[in-house]
Order: C-alpha cells, then sequence, then structure tokens
C-alpha cells in the first residue's frame, strides 16, 4: 500500500484522539480519555509502519534513502514525534489536556502535508550533500527536540490562560510540563545542533557559516537558554516564564517554516 | 579596591548579565538574517537607499557576525562563562567533592530533603554492622566514623554527576576559542582544476586574493552521474598530490568525502565544463540550405553565418536521457525571445526540431570538466570537537546520573539506640527513597 494514503488515514486517527480528548475533558468521561489513548497508541504504530513503507518505497525506486529528506518526510516525521514525546510524558502528567495539545498538532501538521497543493510527496532522489548519515541523527534529534518545545508551548498557553478557564486551574502543572520539555528540548536541540554541524563540515567544508537556517537554530537555542537560566539561577517565575517559552517556540516554527519562505539559504531542501 | 574588584567579578559572573547576553546575541542575529550577509558592497548599495546603506554600513550589519561589536558580545559570554565556570566548581568541590567532608555533621540530620530518626532495643555495634551492609549494598560502601557516643556512617554515589553542568559550560567555552584560533590562524578558499591540469593557487573567500600552497595538486579525472531527470547524483574528482613534483598520494574526493592533507582539508564542491572545452556544432540554414561547421566554446555567443543570430552553448552532458552526449543550445534572433534545446549528434530534439530556420548537430567535441574544490585549514577544529563532546558528557551526567547521598547516626542509649538518618539526591527523590523504607524495613525500624 502507498505510505501517502496510510498517512492520511493516520491523520484521520490523530483527530479523533483529539476529539475524544475534548469529550474526556468537557463531560469528564474517563472512559473518553482512554479511548483518545487507545487510538493515539494505534495511531502511531500505523504510523510507524507508514515511514517504514516509504522507506522500502524508496528502495525499490532505486533512490533509497531514509524519508527524512524534504518537506513532506519531514512533516510526516515531526508529527510523529509530538505524539511520541507525548506518548513517553503522558503515564507522568496524567493530563489528558496535553494530549488535546499534542494529538491537534499531530493532526494539524499532517493535514497540511498531505492536503496542501505546496507540499510535493513524492519520493525523490537525493542530492549529493544529503547522502549522509549524519543528517538522519540531525533531522531526528532536531525534530524530536520541536517535538518537545511543541508541548511545552502548549503547556504556557494553558498556564497563561489558566485563571481564566477553570478545568486548565492547576497552574503548578503547566508550569513543571512546560519546564521539564524545554530542558528535553534543549538537549536534544544542542545534539541537533552538533550533529548538524558535524555534516555541515563534511559537505559545505565549514562547520558554521551563519547560514539564515543556522542562525535561527542559534537564536532558539538563545531563546530556551535564557529561559532554562532565568529559571535555575536568576529565579524568574511565572508569566514571565511562559512568554519565554512562546517566543521560543516561535522561533523554533521560524527556524523551521519562515527561513524556507522568507529568507534563503542553503538549507532549501527542508 | 578589593572590594571593587569584587563586585566587578560578581558583575561578570551574574546570572543577569548570562540572559542579558541570550537575548542580545539572539536580537542581533536576527537582524543578521534579515539583511543579507557578506554580500559585496555594491550589491548592498544596490539594495538600500544611501542613508539606510551608510547607516548600516557603519555598524557593519553586512558581515555582522564578524564585527568588532559582536565579537565583544560572544567575549563577554566567554568572561560571563569564565566566571562563572570557576565559581561554579569551587562550590561544587567545596561541598559536595571533598573527601571525607561532612561525614560526622549533625546539621545534616535537621537540614536534608529526607530525615527520620528511629529508636531501637539492638545494640550500637549490632545496628552499625547491619547498616553497613545495608548501605553497601543499597548505595556504596560506607565510612564511618565514631565521636562522642554515637557512630556515624555516610554513603554516597554518583557525586561527579554535579560536574554535569561544568562541563556544558566549558564546552561552550572550547567551542568559542576553537573559533577564534580558527579565525586567527586558519583559511577558507577555493580552487578549481581542469581535468588534467596541476594547479597551487587557492583563492580565499571574501578578501580576492590568492595563497600559493606548496604543494601541487592534480586533477586526474573528473567524473558526474546523474539521476534520470538530470539531477546529479554523485560526482567525484580523482586528485594527486605532487610534492616537488612527484607523486606522493592520489585519492578520490567526493561531496560528503572530503580529502585531507598536511591540516588541510579539500572538499568537493563545485564543477563545470572547462573554458578550453570546444564543441563542433554543424549548422544548417533552412531557406538558403547553406551549412556551416563552428567550432564554439562553452558560453560564448558565436554569429550565425547569413542571419542577424547568434547561438552559444549554455550546458553539457555526458548521457542526456540515455541517448548520448548532448549540449544546451541557446538560440537569440532579432526581434525574438531566445530560445532553448537540446543537441546531440543526431540533430536537435524532435519537438525542436521544426520551428526555428536551422537545424543544428553536434559533429564533435573535445569537452574538460574543471572540478571546484573548497580548501580550508582550521587549527580550531579539535577544540570544537572536543566542546562537542564535552557538552554531551555533560548533558549524559545531567540527564542520567542522580547524586545520592545518605547519613546515617547511631547513638548509644542505656537501653538500645537511636539512629538518626538523613538522605539527600540531586534528582528523582522517588528512587532514593524507596531506598530508604528498604533501609529502615531491613533495619526492623518500621
Ligand atoms: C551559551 C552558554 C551557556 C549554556 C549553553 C549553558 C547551559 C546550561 C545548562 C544546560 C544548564 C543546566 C540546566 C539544567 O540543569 O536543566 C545550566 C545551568 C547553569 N548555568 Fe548555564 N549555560 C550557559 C551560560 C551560562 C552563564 C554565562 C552563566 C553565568 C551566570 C551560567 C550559569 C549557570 C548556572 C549557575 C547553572 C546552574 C543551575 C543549577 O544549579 O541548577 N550559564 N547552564
Amino acid at each position: 500500500m502507498n505510505d501517502t494514503y496510510i498517512v492520511s488515514i493516520v491523520t484521520f486517527i490523530y483527530f479523533f484522539a483529539a476529539f475524544f480528548y475534548l469529550i474526556s475533558l468537557v463531560f469528564r468521561k474517563r472512559f473518553a480519555d482512554g479511548a483518545a489513548s487507545a487510538l493515539l497508541f494505534s495511531g502511531i504504530s500505523v504510523h510507524t509502519i507508514a515511514i517504514i513503507v516509504r522507506w522500502v518505497r524508496s528502495y525499490q525506486l532505486g533512490i533509497g534513502h531514509a524519508p527524512l529528506s524534504n518537506f513532506y518526510e519531514s512533516l510526516v516525521f515531526f508529527s510523529w514525534a509530538i505524539i511520541f514525546v507525548y506518548l513517553i510524558i503522558m503515564r507522568r502528567y496524567k493530563s489528558g489536556l496535553i494530549g488535546i495539545v499534542a494529538s491537534f498538532f499531530a493532526f494539524i501538521i499532517l493535514a497540511y502535508a498531505s492536503l496542501s497543493g505546496q507540499v510535493a510527496d513524492h519520493i525523490q532522489p537525493l542530492v549529493p550533500a544529503l547522502q549522509s548519515n549524519w543528517l538522519i541523527s540531525h533531522v531526528v534529534s532536531s525534530f524530536l527536540a520541536y517535538a518537545c518545545f511543541a508541548i511545552s508551548f502548549g503547556a504556557s498557553i494553558f498556564y497563561l490562560i489558566s485563571p481564566r478557564v477553570s478545568v486548565l486551574a492547576d497552574r503548578k502543572l503547566w508550569d513543571e510540563i512546560t519546564y521539564k520539555m524545554v530542558s528535553m528540548g534543549f538537549v536534544l536541540l544542542t545534539l541537533g545542533i552538533i550533529t548538524g554541524a558535524a555534516w555541515a563540515d563534511r559537505a559545505w567544508g565549514r562547520y558554521w557559516g551563519w547560514d539564515p537556517k543556522e542562525t535561527w537554530s542559534l537564536i532558539t537555542w538563545l531563546i530556551y537558554g535564557a529561559f532554562l537560566h532565568a529559571r535555575l539561577v536568576a529565579g524568574w517565575k511565572g508569566v514571565k516564564m511562559s512568554i519565554i517559552s512562546i517566543l521560543g517556540f516561535l522561533a523554533v516554527i521560524f527556524t523551521y517554516l519562515g527561513v524556507n519562505y522568507i529568507l534563503s539559504g542553503l538549507h532549501s531542501y527542508l | 579596591m578589593i572590594n571593587k574588584l569584587g563586585i566587578i567579578y560578581r558583575a561578570f559572573g551574574s546570572a543577569k548579565l548570562a540572559i542579558f547576553l541570550f537575548f542580545a546575541l539572539a536580537l542581533t542575529s536576527i537582524m543578521g538574517t534579515v539583511v543579507p550577509q557578506g554580500l559585496s558592497p555594491e550589491k548592498c548599495r544596490s539594495l538600500y537607499s544611501s542613508g539606510l546603506y551608510s547607516f548600516l554600513d557603519f555598524f557593519d550589519i553586512f558581515d555582522m557576525f564578524h564585527s568588532w561589536w559582536f565579537t565583544v558580545l560572544l567575549g563577554l559570554l566567554a568572561v560571563n562563562l569564565i566566571v562563572c565556570t570557576v565559581t561554579q566548581f569551587r562550590r561544587i568541590y567545596s561541598v559536595y567533592l571533598v573527601p571525607g567532608r561532612g561525614i560526622d555533621d549533625d546539621t545534616v540530620f535537621q537540614s536534608s530533603q529526607f530525615k527520620k530518626s528511629y529508636r531501637s532495643d539492638k545494640g550500637l555495634s549490632e545496628i552499625e554492622g547491619q547498616s553497613k551492609r545495608l548501605l553497601k549494598s543499597l548505595i556504596g560502601r560506607p565510612v564511618s566514623v565514631r565521636r562522642g557516643g554515637s557512630s556515624y556512617l555516610f554513603a554516597e554515589k554518583g557525586k561527579y554527576s554535579r560536574l554535569g553542568v561544568v562541563f556544558v559550560h566549558l564546552s561552550v567555552l572550547f567551542i568559542l576559542a576553537g573559533s577564534l584560533i580558527a579565525a586567527i590562524w586558519g583559511f577558507d578558499g577555493r580552487m578549481t582544476i581542469v581535468e588534467g591540469e596541476t594547479s597551487n593557487r587557492v583563492f580565499l573567500s571574501g578578501e580576492g586574493h590568492a595563497v600559493m600552497l606548496d604543494f601541487d595538486i592534480r586533477c586526474n579525472d573528473f567524473t558526474v552521474d546523474f539521476y534520470e531527470k538530470g539531477v546529479p547524483k554523485e560526482y567525484l574528482s580523482d586528485l594527486s598530490i605532487l610534492e616537488k613534483g612527484k607523486e606522493v598520494l592520489s585519492a578520490p574526493v567526493r561531496v560528503n568525502h572530503p580529502l585531507r592533507y598536511r591540516g588541510l582539508k579539500f572538499y568537493q564542491t563545485t564543477y563545470g565544463v572547462a573554458q578550453k572545452s570546444y564543441f563542433l556544432v554543424k549548422v544548417r540554414n533552412k531557406r538558403t540550405g547553406e551549412e556551416t561547421l563552428m567550432k564554439m566554446g562553452m558560453m560564448e555567443k558565436v554569429p550565425l553565418p547569413g542571419a542577424e543570430a547568434q547561438l552559444a552553448i549554455g550546458e553539457f552532458r555526458p548521457d542526456y536521457q540515455g541517448r548520448g552526449p548532448a549540449v544546451l543550445g541557446v538560440l537569440f534572433e532579432e526581434g525574438k525571445p531566445h530560445r532553448m534545446f537540446w543537441i546531440r549528434k543526431e540533430g536537435m530534439f524532435e519537438k525542436s526540431k521544426e520551428d526555428g530556420n536551422f537545424t543544428f548537430n553536434l559533429e564533435d567535441f573535445k569537452r574538460y570538466y574543471y572540478t571546484g574544490l573548497r580548501v580550508t585549514k582550521n587549527p580550531g577544529m579539535p577544540l570544537v570537537w572536543d566542546g562537542f563532546l564535552l557538552v554531551l558528557i555533560g548533558f549524559i551526567l545531567n540527564l542520567f546520573f542522580a547524586h545520592e547521598r545518605i547519613w546515617v547516626r547511631i547513638s548509644d542509649l542505656k537501653e538500645g539506640c537511636e539512629i538518626s538518618v538523613a538522605a539527600g539526591s540531586s534528582k528523582r527523590r522517588e528512587v532514593l527513597e524507596k531506598k530508604l523504607h528498604k533501609f529502615s524495613r531491613k533495619l526492623g525500624l518500621e
């Protein structure tokens, strides 16, 4: 079966997961929460199969490479990473609210990948610069980092609106999730920048060249670095921290999308 | 005086400065992605009004990542980091790493994360022996000391994980130092060598002048492979290094697989068809039937006989769509938009044959590629890689290891003894809590 078809099925699974989380929130029904988690588990299994199918298919086409090398493939992996990170932290925080954020993000991203005419979903051959194992570790760690930041973004938004929305009253939880996801994301982003530097060094002959994409990843890293130090060392709290985390996620989005659409540079493949 | 130095020292070590620098670097970097970097002055002048141009130029915005003020910001970050790291290391050393410190410190039994005390009717030495064995299996071999009527035991594990943060901070210093060294003693340039030729001339990026290497490089051969759609799949130069004219090394260089030699690295970056190549093209004027043979180079316009028209060759493919060698012809005719088509030995491709006043055949050619290499020397590289390694070690220590400590004080009473337990962990308190329960259960205290 074609992987793009499987991905469109997964898109609906994530949509229904978000829907059930919403039901569980509004009507406080425990079964809905369970149903949503079950949907996410099956969703990510099918999602993983789709990624593997695409990988195999690229070899059948004679241009075999890991499915992490164009915009479509990166979107598919990004949404996979969000669900993956959510499922890991789910047990710890027991909060279906974060589940809404994760499944909704994953749904939106996949829907954009499958339905938008702008995203080419066919398997493309790799130009020589992309034929590197560093590329795989670079993309995997960067997108896992982005996934953590997406979840911390959701938690920060919840933190900010919690005084007005009674179901979100547990501010301490949002604060905690924001911090934990930012620390995890910071480590992964650091890894992503390092593997990216190693790749750039082999492919282009320099590990850092102030290319707009590189610079924006540094900007993102600096913002989250400021977040961690503001919290751990300077003792900042509350709204200020949520705002830094939201700024950080805006920088993530700009690194991922804005640089390609608005600025130009060497990274124009992804 | 000392006092003032202390204030300055503290200012440079403050977290506020760090946060300010994080934001300052982020904000200025945004500017460096909006204003294109490293263009020629003429190009920059054409992009902005003259007022804005002079303003941006005054602050070196067109090459801001190498400007004095950006370097100052990075330098401040370095100083900030040095002071922080020294302070932090001294604190960690004196609080956690000095051997034998605080074994018989009574205050921990009031101030720790976990504290409890129990009574037991067993004797001191019995409890002491049991505790030692238990601590050893739960945490690590305890040290002990006796003072007054009490026996103090202390066991810990993972104390070096406290250094994780220090490693992370040191790594940034390594990376900054590595880039400084590269900026001072390194270079970054390009060279092009035509197939069969030898060169030692490297053009430095940006500065426009060349350096001569004291050895030569010969390009023996260049090959390029295409995917079906005409995208390059792989290209490869077969290079030889010549010392005083004698070949000492010969190696293929591909994208992602650079060649190292004497502290330099050679990267395959581009390629093209060299000027000295030539193509023999037969032109037939459809109206007059006249045929002419033209010898053409790459990218030069050649007038066609008997017409207000010129032909240029824009590209060469060794095998175009599996149908043999072809060149991309660009035809400029008076009063018409230019046309492009592929020309083979057998003529043009079907659809371009009908229109226009000419037909073309590629009769013969002699094609030489040139290979484009990037040549870099970066003596700061080892420091940068060590920095990368260090930050990973730091994160691993920080994430996956915890520093766990347990203090036990056993005091002799008239009947039995009193046992005080204190404990602390740098993270994952639950794990330590479980160990404590096990400890007191096994001693028969709970
Ligand atoms: C680019 C530079 C820097 C990086 C990448 C960096 C990174 C980090 C990281 C990853 C942590 C650990 C956070 C955690 O435990 O979750 C940390 C903690 C810390 N940083 Fe930095 N840092 C930098 C610069 C600085 C500077 C300039 C200072 C000086 C004020 C500083 C002071 C501290 C302190 C005191 C802590 C310890 C917090 C604690 O004890 O938990 N850092 N830093």
